[in-house]
């Protein structure tokens, strides 16, 4: 059997030893065994056989043979000779893959390509009868042709033109319709189409809207969106296509598909953004007359934007090159009807169609520069006119909006002071109305009666926006306006929200940062005149002062010269002889805390300065005030003023270079004084009140220090033990909240931070010395009991090897009989992963990632089975002095859970929910005064799972029912619920229910109601008597509840439509 | 809501000019007000240090505000029916002046009963324009909100206000019959549109 029919016997079914036998005859004509032509000869037979099946495999066979000789083998006559004999044959199966081999060949040359694209042409017919995969075939044969070739098909003029749009048309596969969209877009670009514009735009439109959804697991990854984004390049490639392409797809805006709409506009902004400009005039007034439709009469918020882009982008165009601006422009001629059609609307400028009037001259006017005068010439004049006729406020507020949406434009076009870019070369139009806009606004601001707040607040905003406007007003019309803001700030009664005074600080912010100058020259002296020299003097109204001074010190020149004035009005404060109330130091303190607090300060060059004045000033200043006995000026003893000191100094100590803080070390609890002036609280044999309160300053500045930082007191020789014991004691007996809470502090951040590793077990030793192991069932101290706390979250937060331990003999604390021991420790569970300012990440501090998890998981279950152990014995036990001792168990253990849950991220409660579920369920079960803060955690981690995990997670642990019940028991105006934020937090819960994501196409799908739907009846119900309640803000949750049962728990899955 | 859409180009008023509670109740203490401006800016652990027991002791500090009443006043019923969307723009009732707060009166029911706790609440609409057939609707939709969200002591009572539709009497017979009222809340199309309407409630 020859080759041949061995081929021909297993082309079909086996591939393999079909291109085996062709690469056993290509090596024969290769080694010149036999030849190319008794190749050819061979099919003789078979090629002109009546079956086309037998036909197709004999040219394949040819095709195998010629794929595996090497690409240098054929001569260019022998090519020429296949060429012919595949174009003949090129209704048989296998021509094509022949022609796509012999094309890459390099001796292919042009006229063969002409040859090969005139029999496509010839017998498309024939080729778009065929499969999918083959006519893929042709068209890559084509695509591979546009490549190299196509010079000879673009030479070929309009036949090759016609041809490949007869070829293609018809064609409905997305993957070919790829292939043939990217071969149509290189003709439309290419090709001198004006003879046939209009059938080979027909060729790609026929093909619009694109509906197609690719099917699942689509093995070639087609979107919609491709085919789409390739229809849209050949509809816009030419302008030619204008006249059919405008006008079809402004029909196709009367489609009732939001989603066509949207396919047409997107396809009309390409073909603005790439015809040529004289094209986009010619249709620029119909486009108009069309959209303006679709934005008066807005149906879908992104049709009416879409729209807007189309508008815009055809005033980009035609302002392509415009150098003068004149009437004559076709710009001008575009814009006449679209001015004149917005001036008609903004007449009434408070009714509903005056909204979209002002986003088509907003949209359009921030085009250009020439389109933003033409614009300006043609509306100002009129808004103006209107506004001296408006016969009310409402009327005046909107045509001030309208104008605010031009200024946007404006600066848009012509850029802020602080722009970067190139200047406009045109002058900007509003400069003719400047004296105007500056009376009209300024007047509406001052003048207008004090009510009229938002009023106002227009006149202010579009001020604004004049005055960061690039070179359009002057310094002192700026002046004139920062002086009015001033004013408003200083001088004017509050008036409801204060909306109008928020709004002058933020304008006053913003030009700071523009024309820092004015604010330094004009608002800063005001200011700071009106803040008093005494505390006596100090009204309330300081607060305000401060408060605006530190939102506009933002720019850097600002910002130092309001520290400085800070700085001496304390210094003045602090050299007082009587003190009086220390409110207003602290308040000054706070501005710098917060001004300090919104710059980088490792990056300002005054840091140095700040350091002396603050940090080492005046803490000495504070250290040496709490050793004298005879000053009376008490404002560096007071707690709170020192806790915002401290805040200030570990600020500034965090950002101050390594050197400088290896020396404030030495001066951590010396404080900047020498060894006569003050002596260290460590180790101090009775140091007085004052001077404890001194930790405070201390505290906050070790905070800031690095962890591997020099020369800490006390720290060495031979360890810090004694230090931690020393800080425990204190901390154990101290009264005083605020010195305590500072002890605890510094306890936790010496074990957390400063202590070596190896060292940890000093700490570990210091736990069981003030808690020896077997006496956690004692009575403990409150004092102790917090020192225990703060010493375990230092070691906590750093997983030290004794966590586990150290959470257990916690928790043992709870159990304990004695009642206030076994509260205090409860409660106390919250302050191990509190977040705290001083053992934070900002300063350094030991925390490990999986802290927040370990504490969680070791504790949860040992608090649950506690819970269980108590719920049984209480059950089983009948003597009543034995449930006496217990009682108090169940509920701290609650407390103590309710006090960590409070503490950490929801994500981390997620897998432990069926275990703590039924815990969360008991403690809303719990009815006592003292249980109120436990009960809010709960509902506050109620509310978060169910936010963010919906029914779906309670369902799973069937509780759907028990949690229901126990909300709509607290949301009950009782006695137990006192508390109005538990009513309204049991609301809320029950609103996520039904307003979180059920899922509910799924379950639909699946055949199951929402599982609320049981309890519906039962909220409805109960809910309804909630409405009555005393408090407003309980009846609004209600209210919001119940709607949400009311609609989104549906009886039955309704029918789709 | 096939029909055309009838008043195309109403006028609406700006929200923020709205009645509020918040801006009236502010009015009257304006300077403790003034003196949390400061408190604005930073977070409140900043002001007071929070010591460590804070938590557990500031349950009980708003013991006295508990006791306040605050009774269901007229600006309670504004704020529940202002958010209602007009059944042909996406805009509220209120902001298009549909339902204004001197429209809304809540009297005792039984005055010769002084202590009867049941009340009536009457809230007159305005249609944009006074031919406007969806003030059947409005009216509904008004009617709905308020019997879901007022405690079953409350009687609800709306009409069209005088002079300001020219079938009122008409609109007004429909809204106060219980029956057709029911009827109308049996109409599932129709309670689509009511739906819609109080879908934008806050």
């Amino acid at each position: 059997m020859s080759a041949l029919q061995t081929f021909l016997l297993v082309v079909d079914h086996d591939k393999q030893e079909a291109k085996q036998i062709a690469e056993r005859v290509a090596q024969d004509v290769e080694n010149k065994k036999t030849t190319l032509i008794e190749v050819v000869q061979s099919l003789g037979e078979y090629i002109n056989d009546d079956d086309p099946i037998l036909r197709g495999k004999a040219v394949s066979y040819l095709t195998a043979i010629i794929k595996e000789l090497p690409a240098k083998f054929l001569s260019r006559q022998q090519i020429q000779v296949l060429t012919t004999f595949f174009c003949d044959r090129i209704q048989d199966g296998g021509a094509v893959a022949g022609l796509e081999t012999l094309q890459k060949l390099d001796r292919f040359n042009k006229p063969l390509a002409e040859e090969v694209a005139r029999a496509i042409f010839e017998q498309f017919e024939e080729l778009q009868s065929r499969s999918q995969s083959q006519r893929f075939q042709v068209y890559q044969l084509l695509n591979e042709l546009m490549l190299s070739y196509r010079g000879a098909l673009h030479d070929m003029g309009d036949e090759s033109l016609v041809g490949i749009v007869d070829l293609v048309t018809g064609e409905k596969d997305p993957r070919n319709l790829m292939m043939v969209f990217s071969i149509l877009k290189v003709v439309m670009v290419e090709w001198d189409i004006s003879n046939h514009a209009e059938l080979l735009f027909d060729s790609a439109y026929n093909y619009f809207p694109i509906t197609f959804r690719p099917p699942p697991n689509d093995p070639y990854g087609i979107t919609a969106q491709d085919l789409k984004d390739r229809l849209q390049d050949c509809i816009s490639s030419n302008s030619l296509f204008a006249p059919h392409s405008i006008p079809s797809l402004l029909d196709k805006l009367d489609s009732t598909s939001p989603n066509v709409k949207r396919d047409a506009l997107n396809a009309l902004i390409a073909c603005i953004e790439s015809y040529d400009p004289n094209t986009v005039s010619r249709y620029s007034i119909t486009i108009w007359e069309t959209l303006k439709f679709e934005i008066l009469n807005a149906q879908e918020e992104f049709l009416s934007e879409l729209s807007l882009q189309v508008l815009t982008g055809i005033a980009k165009r035609l302002s392509e090159g415009v150098s003068q601006i004149s009437d004559q422009l076709p710009l001008a001629q575009y814009l006449r009807p679209i001015t004149k059609e917005c001036n008609e609307q903004l007449r009434e400028p408070q009714q509903k169609q005056a909204k979209p009037a002002q986003q088509i001259l907003g949209a359009i006017s921030s085009a250009s520069a020439p389109a933003f005068t033409l614009i300006i010439r043609a509306v100002v004049a009129p808004l103006l006119t209107i506004y001296q006729e408006a016969d009310g406020i409402a009327k005046q507020r909107a045509l001030l909006d309208t104008l605010s949406v031009l200024f946007d434009s404006s600066i848009k076009v012509f850029g802020e002071w602080t722009s970067r870019d190139a200047e406009v070369a045109f002058e900007n139009p509003l400069l003719e109305f400047k004296d105007q806009f500056s009376e009209i606004f300024g007047q509406a601001l001052m003048g207008a009666i004090k009510e009229e707040v938002s009023f106002r607040i227009s006149a202010l905003k579009g001020f604004l926006r004049l005055s960061v406007l690039r070179d359009f007003f002057q310094d002192n019309e700026i002046g004139l306006f920062v002086q009015y803001l001033d004013e408003i700030l200083l001088k004017e009664e509050s008036v409801g929200r204060d909306d109008l005074k928020k709004e002058a600080i933020v304008a006053l912010t913003e030009i700071s940062k523009h024309k820092p100058r004015l604010i330094l020259d004009i608002t800063f002296p005001t200011f700071v005149a009106t803040l008093p020299d005494s505390v006596e003097e100090a009204d309330s109204g300081y607060l305000n002062t401060l408060d605006v001074l530190a939102k506009i010190s933002v720019e850097k020149d600002i910002f130092e010269t309001l520290v400085r004035r800070l700085l001496s009005k304390l210094n003045i404060l602090l050299q007082q002889e009587q003190s009086g109330s220390v409110e207003y130091p602290r308040a000054i303190l706070l501005t710098i805390l917060y001004v300090m607090n919104q710059r980088k300060m490792e990056e300002d060059p005054n840091l140095e300065f700040y350091y002396d004045k603050i940090v080492a000033s005046l803490c000495r200043s504070a250290a040496v005030t709490a050793t004298s006995t005879t000053t009376s000026n008490n404002i560096l003893s007071d707690a709170t003023v020192l806790d915002i000191l401290g805040r200030v100094c570990n600020l500034l100590v965090r950002a101050l270079p390594r050197n400088k803080q290896d020396e404030i070390a030495q001066n951590v609890y010396t404080l900047f004084t020498s060894a006569a002036e003050f002596q260290p609280v460590p180790f101090a044999p009775s140091p007085s009140a004052d001077q404890k309160r001194t930790m405070i300053l201390s505290t906050f500045i070790l905070a800031g220090l690095p962890a591997d930082v020099q020369n800490l007191p006390y720290t060495t020789n031979p360890n810090m033990s004694a230090l931690l014991t020393d800080i425990a004691t204190r901390a154990t007996g101290e009264t005083e909240l605020a010195t305590q809470y500072a002890f605890l502090r510094h306890l936790a951040l010496l074990a957390n931070k400063f202590l070596p590793k190896s060292d940890l077990p000093l700490a570990s030793d210091l736990f069981y010395t003030l808690l020896p192991p077997g006496s956690e069932t004692n009575k403990v101290a409150p004092g102790t009991i917090h020192t225990l706390f703060w010493l375990s979250k230092g070691l906590i937060l750093r997983l030290a090897p004794t966590t586990t331990q150290l959470l257990t003999s916690l928790l043992t604390l709870v159990s304990s009989p004695d009642e206030e021991t076994s509260l205090t420790a409860a409660r106390s569970f919250s302050i191990l992963l509190r977040d705290d300012e001083i053992l934070s990440a900002t300063n350094g501090a030991n925390i490990r990632l999986l802290s927040k998890q370990r504490v969680f998981t070791t504790l949860t279950p040992l608090i649950s089975s506690r819970i269980r152990e108590v719920n049984i014995s209480t059950s089983s036990s009948t003597t009543p002095q034995e449930t006496q001792e217990t009682h108090h168990i169940k509920p701290a253990h609650l407390t103590a859970l309710s006090g960590i849950l409070s503490t950490i991220t929801p994500d981390l409660v997620l897998p432990e929910l069926p275990t703590l579920l039924p815990l969360l369920l008991q403690s809303l079960d719990l009815s006592t005064p003292h249980s109120t803060p436990v009960r809010l955690a709960t509902l506050s981690t109620l509310a978060v799972i169910i936010r963010d995990n919906g029914v779906p997670v309670i369902d799973k642990c069937g509780h759907v029912q028990s949690l229901v019940t126990r909300l709509l028991a607290t949301t009950a105006f009782t006695p137990a619920n006192h508390h109005p934020k538990l009513r309204v937090d049991a609301l809320t819960c029950l609103y996520l229910l039904a307003q979180a994501p059920t899922d509910a196409p799924a379950l639909a799908r699946a055949g199951r109601l929402s599982p609320l739907l049981a309890v519906k009846s039962q909220v409805v119900r109960a809910l309804r008597a909630v409405l009555d309640d005393p408090r407003r803000d309980v009846r609004k949750a209600a209210v919001d509840a119940r709607a949400a049962w009311l609609r989104g728990v549906d009886d039955a899955p309704e029918e789709e439509d | 809501m096939a029909s055309e859409v009838q008043n195309s180009n109403p006028t609406i008023l700006n929200v923020a000019d709205l009645p509020t509670r918040l801006g009236s109740a502010t009015l009257s203490k304006a300077d403790t007000d003034r003196a949390e401006n400061l408190a604005s800016i930073f977070p409140p652990s900043a002001y007071s240090s929070d010591w460590p027991t804070a938590l557990h002791s500031s349950s009980d500090s708003s013991d006295g505000e508990e006791e306040r009443e605050e009774p269901i006043d007229e600006q309670e019923i504004y704020d529940l029916i202002s958010s209602i969307s007009d059944p042909e723009h996406p805009i509220s009732l209120g902001a298009l002046a549909v339902v204004s707060l001197p429209d809304i009166a809540i009297k005792p029911t039984l005055p010769d009963v002084p202590d009867s706790s049941l009340r009536t609440v009457s809230v007159l609409i305005t249609p944009t324009i006074t031919h406007c057939s969806l003030a059947t609707v409005i009216g509904l939709g008004v009617r709905v909100r308020l019997e879901q969200s007022l405690p079953p002591r409350f009687r609800v009572d709306v009409r069209i206000k005088e002079g300001s539709h020219s079938t009122a009497d008409e609109v007004n017979k429909q809204l106060a019959d219980k029956e057709r009222v029911a009827a109308a809340l049996e109409n599932g199309t129709l309670m689509g549109v009511i739906a819609k309407m109080l879908e934008t409630c806050r």
